[in-house]
């Protein structure tokens, strides 16, 4: 045995190291590339996850007009209590508001009166528009002074110079004169009850609203808190400080433990809306999906880069073996050798941890513009620190442990053996494939029972939580494809030997049987290497997959929030025909396709009030864009066409239909306004179908009728809105011209900004980003694992094909060899590959369902990627066999040599 | 033979100032310096010389693995180069030889499937010889699974299988004891005998040259002839 002085040790290992790097360079450079691969991809997916938490946190305070309405309770002193707001901690600025409830409006022009039901009148003061310049929207005159709402606007006909009166409960009517028309984008939190839970909320925000200036306000309603102090109330508006964690969930937690604490120190004199709290409880929830997405989609890509790893540095193993005997017979000791081979692992992980590093960064600079993704220095360190922890734990599983396993049991004589016979894997005679393939399909019976709910968060529930037993079914469903294909590729070559020599025979000619003889007994290495790539094309196909599917939902989503590419809603009180001059207008405008009108009522449904739509059954399907998903017992045509076919027939809600016990032709009778009278009349329908979702609709309950039928019945074909087709393109420049048309008389909502509006702040981090990193590394690993251990598996059996070439064989008949393998090997991958990607696809929308609204019809299928995908793996194989027939023939006489 | 041809076309290999040199510039070594010679139908040849005399390299040569850097090679009896292997042309390596995902009698009848005859013939003809080593016990075994004096063995075979023209042997006998090696020796000369084929084998073994009708010996890459009695 050796015995070393320590200095005479570290001169060995780095002489080993040395001779390493000069003779194995290949090998230690495809062993570095895997967990190069493994440490990017986790270190750029990491960063890009916190970048995406904090993007998704500011997002929310951005969408936010005013974070807090601390309202006064009665009785309070209202300038005190705004200085005691004022003085709070993290509050950034404040602005008293007050609002009164007025009986309703009323203005006369050109001897014609028009009046509005109740409404409210707010005092702010003059800084309030700077503070919060999101509350208000300037449409047309002044800025300042008295701003009437376009609503109330457009109820009153009323324009800038107008004068509208005020009704006061209790009191004489006063006169103001309007100098600006606005809009109120986020009225509902406005106009909240704050305090009240979300249930006891009034369903919609007033319609008639009319904005003073605070000290017009006190003068006109000061009077009305002596007679009526209930109609009045008193708010503080507020900014906070918004240097909040960059974690959702953490700035929630923050923001909400603050705003707990201001109603402490207020004593019970203020309650607080926190309406920025209840915009980051949702943002956390979606940051929750985040990680999960960042769990399902970009964990297996790690793992797979370690197994990638592992199977390089096995595809070494043998001459590992023969190096570590020569030196056991040299007098090497056990521990000796595992110093060397742990020496080896350091210098592969560190090496590909750097690499995976700069991969990382690069990745980052490229695709968004920083190295850390956006994220914060801390961020990006703690992830690149994870990371590199992970892939030198890589090189240490590949390259240290098998070693030091030989080296404590390996004999001089085992360590020649390279082909041996040997029997099926344990895993395989203990069926743990199929026992995994059957364990995914049992939790995903059990994930579906809870209806696929991943993320489960509470409305006003400080703590969040995440269902990550949902994670076993893909996991499982995809670590047992990868056996299966294992095992059939390994079952396939040992019981159809006479099949693959017949199959084989155009290639392989009399070599056939020989070939396939040849497989048989290297069946292992060939189905290690089929099972890697069908693991590589199951994750990156179904990651593929289900990004598109969810870009294509996340469109469809827009679609039916907005309802077409431009939306034009007619204010309340405006009659708009389908044959106006507006519509003609309209659909004169160049770039404009097609302009659909959609009647938009209400209707009661016994005492409940609901939106009905009337459609022109012929023209809907199209116009609306309407997909099969949002109707039931049908496709969106076959409904559609029920429709056409029965004149009263009516769509309803699976809700209505489940309150009211309703079967197919039961008849319906709604209470619809008379367009003449104005009152309500009934009007009889009868029940066809169920619609799930429809353009413009609200999510629970809604109808959908012929509008032919509704305008006969109620004496009024008014259009509710208009969807205009531009064919997705000029959307905002039409938006724009549609606006400048109809004025103040209709809202106009393009697709564009519905895109950014609608999607919930994990669209607006953007998955494509998230899709851009996997995909790319995808592809990387796509090709690493069929060319880089393909090639690294036939340079193994270089000497094999020396030999063959020695005895004769011409480029052709070596090819047989090495193509048949290289065949076997990727084809079988990529077809069990592919028919694991379908399944695991289906899986994970179905279990990520949370992400996808309205839920998909069917998957979308990225062709173009997985033709590239297809194209990248056959060409790495391709390279691979042909560098392998290359090398056996021009460097054969070196490998004699050393025979 | 070295000695003055009478009859060309009856030499199954010619070499006329054969050189080769690996590398280029003041890297560059001469591995083997104009060699000339000759060898006949039966000749059985023993190359000696130490360690780096380029024994290995002209052995390459003569059988067509390598090319000159200089000079020329032919082999009249035999035809142009690309009709040199598979057959007629035969090499036993100093390792064992065979390829180890082939069991042996697969090993053996390759040398016959690579020249195309049919599978049902090479298989008949491998058994054959395998039985003619006393090797029948073996033929369904892996390579991994042989001693070395074996698996030399079913080198041989697989050399005779091919009824070449022309055997080399890359010191066939070096790794193993001196049993085996005779064993292996013995099996080559009776290959050589009994086809008619030339045989030339390096080799350091004393005794194993003894045994071959002709030594040429190399020293820096130049090739001395040196005429040996039978024994």
């Amino acid at each position: 045995m050796l015995t070393l002085h320590p200095g005479r040790q570290l001169r060995l290992l780095m002489s080993w190291m040395v001779a390493l790097v000069r003779h194995s360079v290949g090998r230690l450079a495809a062993t570095a590339v895997g967990v190069a691969l493994a440490v990017g991809l986790l270190a750029s997916l990491g960063a890009f996850l916190s970048a995406s938490k904090a993007t998704m946190t500011q997002r929310a305070i951005e969408t936010v007009a005013v974070d807090w309405q601390i309202e006064a309770q009665a009785g309070t002193d209202a300038s005190t209590f705004a200085a005691a707001v004022s003085a709070t901690p993290n509050v950034a600025a404040s602005e008293p508001v007050s609002y009164a409830s007025t009986t309703g409006f009323e203005t006369t022009k050109a001897g014609s009166t028009q009046t509005t039901g109740a409404g409210q009148v707010l005092g702010i003061s003059d800084t309030y528009r700077s503070t919060f310049p999101a509350q208000f929207r300037d449409l047309v005159g002044a800025g300042s002074g008295v701003l009437l709402f376009q609503q109330t606007a457009a109820n009153l006909a009323a324009q800038p110079g107008d004068t509208v009166q005020i009704g006061r409960a209790g009191l004489t009517p006063v006169t103001v004169t309007i100098e600006g028309i606005v809009d109120i984008p986020q009225a509902d939190t406005l106009f909240q009850t704050v305090g009240a839970p979300g249930g006891a909320q009034p369903q919609a925000p007033p319609d008639n609203v009319i904005i003073l200036p605070a000290g017009l306000w006190h003068t006109l309603f000061d009077p009305l808190i002596a007679v009526r102090p209930d109609l009045v109330r008193t708010q503080v508006h507020a900014r906070l400080d918004h240097r909040l964690p960059h974690d959702p969930a953490a700035a929630y937690s923050d923001v909400a433990g603050k705003a707990r604490n201001l109603e402490v120190l207020l004593v019970g004199n203020g309650l607080v809306g926190d309406n920025l709290g209840a915009t980051l409880a949702g943002a956390r929830s979606d940051a929750l999906y985040a990680q999960v997405l960042f769990l399902f989609l970009g964990a297996p890509g790690a793992i797979l880069a370690g197994l990638l790893t592992w199977s390089v540095a096995s595809a070494g193993r043998d001459q590992r073996r023969r190096e570590q005997a020569l030196l056991r017979v040299r007098g090497a000791t056990t521990g000796q050798l595992v110093r060397l081979s742990t020496t080896e692992a350091a210098l592969v992980g560190v090496v590909g941890s750097a690499l995976g590093l700069g991969i990382a960064a690069v990745l980052g600079r490229v695709a968004f513009g920083t190295a850390g993704f956006g994220a914060t220095a801390t961020a990006t360190s703690v992830w690149s620190i994870i990371a590199v922890a992970f892939g030198v734990g890589i090189a240490v599983l590949s390259v240290a442990v098998p070693a030091r396993r030989d080296a404590r049991n390996l004999t001089v004589a085992d360590a020649r053996v390279t082909v041996r016979r040997v029997g099926n894997p344990r895993w395989m005679r203990w069926w743990l494939d199929l026992l995994l393939l059957g364990a995914a399909a049992v939790v995903f019976w059990l994930t579906s029972q809870n209806n696929y709910q991943l993320v489960l968060a509470v409305e006003g529930v400080p703590s969040i939580s995440v269902s990550y037993w949902a994670f076993a079914g893909p996991a499982l469903l995809w670590i047992g494809a990868g056996l299966f294909g294992y095992r059939l590729t390994h079952v396939a070559l040992g019981r159809g030997r006479r099949v693959i020599a017949s199959a084989m025979r155009p290639l392989s000619g009399g070599l056939s049987d020989t070939v396939a003889g040849s497989l048989q007994r290297q069946r292992r290495a060939v189905a290690r290497g089929a099972a890697l790539v069908a693991l590589t094309i199951g994750f990156a196909a179904s990651t593929a997959i289900f990004n598109a599917t969810y870009r294509q939902q996340a469109e469809a989503d827009a679609i039916l929030s907005n309802g077409a590419d431009v939306t034009l809603t007619t204010s309340p009180g405006v009659v708009v025909s389908p044959s106006s001059p507006q519509a003609a207008a309209i659909a004169a405008l160049p770039g404009v396709h097609h302009v659909e009108p959609l009647q938009h009522r209400f209707a009661y449904v016994g005492a409940d009030l609901q939106d009905l739509f009337g459609v022109n059954p012929s023209t809907i399907v199209d116009a609306g864009r309407l997909q099969n998903g949002y109707f039931q017992g049908g496709s969106a045509q076959q409904l559609i066409d029920r429709l056409a076919a029965q004149p009263d027939g009516i769509l309803v809600s699976a809700e209505t239909v489940h309150d009211f016990q309703l079967l197919p032709g039961d008849a319906i009778t709604l209470r619809l306004q008379d367009g003449v009278t104005k009152q309500y009349v009934a009007v009889p329908f009868h029940y066809v179908g169920v619609a799930k979702e429809f353009p413009t609709a609200p999510h629970d309950s809604f109808l959908v009728a012929n509008a032919d039928y509704i305008a006969a019945r109620t004496g009024s074909d008014a259009v509710g809105a208009f969807l205009i087709d531009t064919g997705g393109a000029n959307i905002t420049s039409i938006a724009e011209q549609v606006r400048q048309l109809l004025g103040v008389d209709a809202t106009v909502t393009d697709l564009e900004s519905t895109r950014v509006t609608v999607g919930s702040t994990l669209t607006a981090v953007d998955l494509d980003g998230l899709t851009r990193v996997e995909l790319g590394f995808a592809l990387v690993l796509g090709a690493a694992a069929t060319g880089l251990t393909l090639w690294l598996g036939l340079n193994e059996r270089r000497r094999t094909f020396a030999i063959a070439t020695a005895l004769g064989a011409n480029q052709r008949q070596l090819g047989a060899f090495v193509w048949a393998e290289a065949g076997i090997t990727t084809g079988a991958g990529l077809v069990t590959g592919a028919a694991t990607a379908w399944i695991l696809s289906n899986m994970l929308v179905k279990v990520l369902n949370g992400v996808f609204d309205p839920p998909p019809d069917s998957l979308a299928v990225p062709w173009t990627y997985l033709a590239i995908l297809l194209v990248v793996s056959l060409s790495a194989a391709t390279l691979a066999a042909v560098l392998a027939i290359r090398s056996s023939r021009t460097q054969h006489l070196e490998l004699l040599r050393a025979l | 033979m070295s000695a003055p041809n009478d009859n060309a076309d009856e030499l199954v290999v010619c070499a006329t100032d054969a050189a080769r040199t690996f590398g280029v510039g003041a890297g560059a070594v001469v591995a083997v310096h104009g060699v000339c010679c000759e060898v006949r139908p039966g000749d059985l040849i023993a190359l000696t010389g130490p360690s780096g005399s380029g024994k290995t390299t002209l052995l390459h040569l003569l059988a067509g693995l390598d090319t000159p850097t200089a000079g020329s090679i032919s082999w009249p009896s035999i035809g142009p180069f690309d009709r040199l292997r598979p057959g007629p042309i035969a090499i036993v390596f100093q390792a064992p030889s065979l390829l180890l995902p082939l069991d042996v009698v697969e090993n053996v009848e390759l040398p016959l499937l690579l020249q195309g005859v049919e599978r049902h013939v090479a298989r008949r003809s491998a058994l054959d010889a395998l039985s003619r080593l006393d090797l029948d016990s073996v033929a369904g075994k892996l390579p991994e699974e042989l001693s070395g004096g074996q698996a030399q063995r079913v080198a041989v075979a697989r050399v005779l299988v091919g009824r070449p023209q022309l055997i080399m042997a890359d010191e066939p006998t070096g790794q193993l004891d001196h049993e085996s090696g005779t064993v292996v020796i013995d099996a080559l000369i009776a290959a050589a005998t009994q086809t008619g084929a030339a045989l030339i084998v390096n080799t350091h073994d004393e005794s194993v040259a003894r045994r071959l009708d002709h030594r040429w010996s190399m020293a820096h890459g130049r090739l001395l002839v040196e005429e040996v009695s039978p024994c």
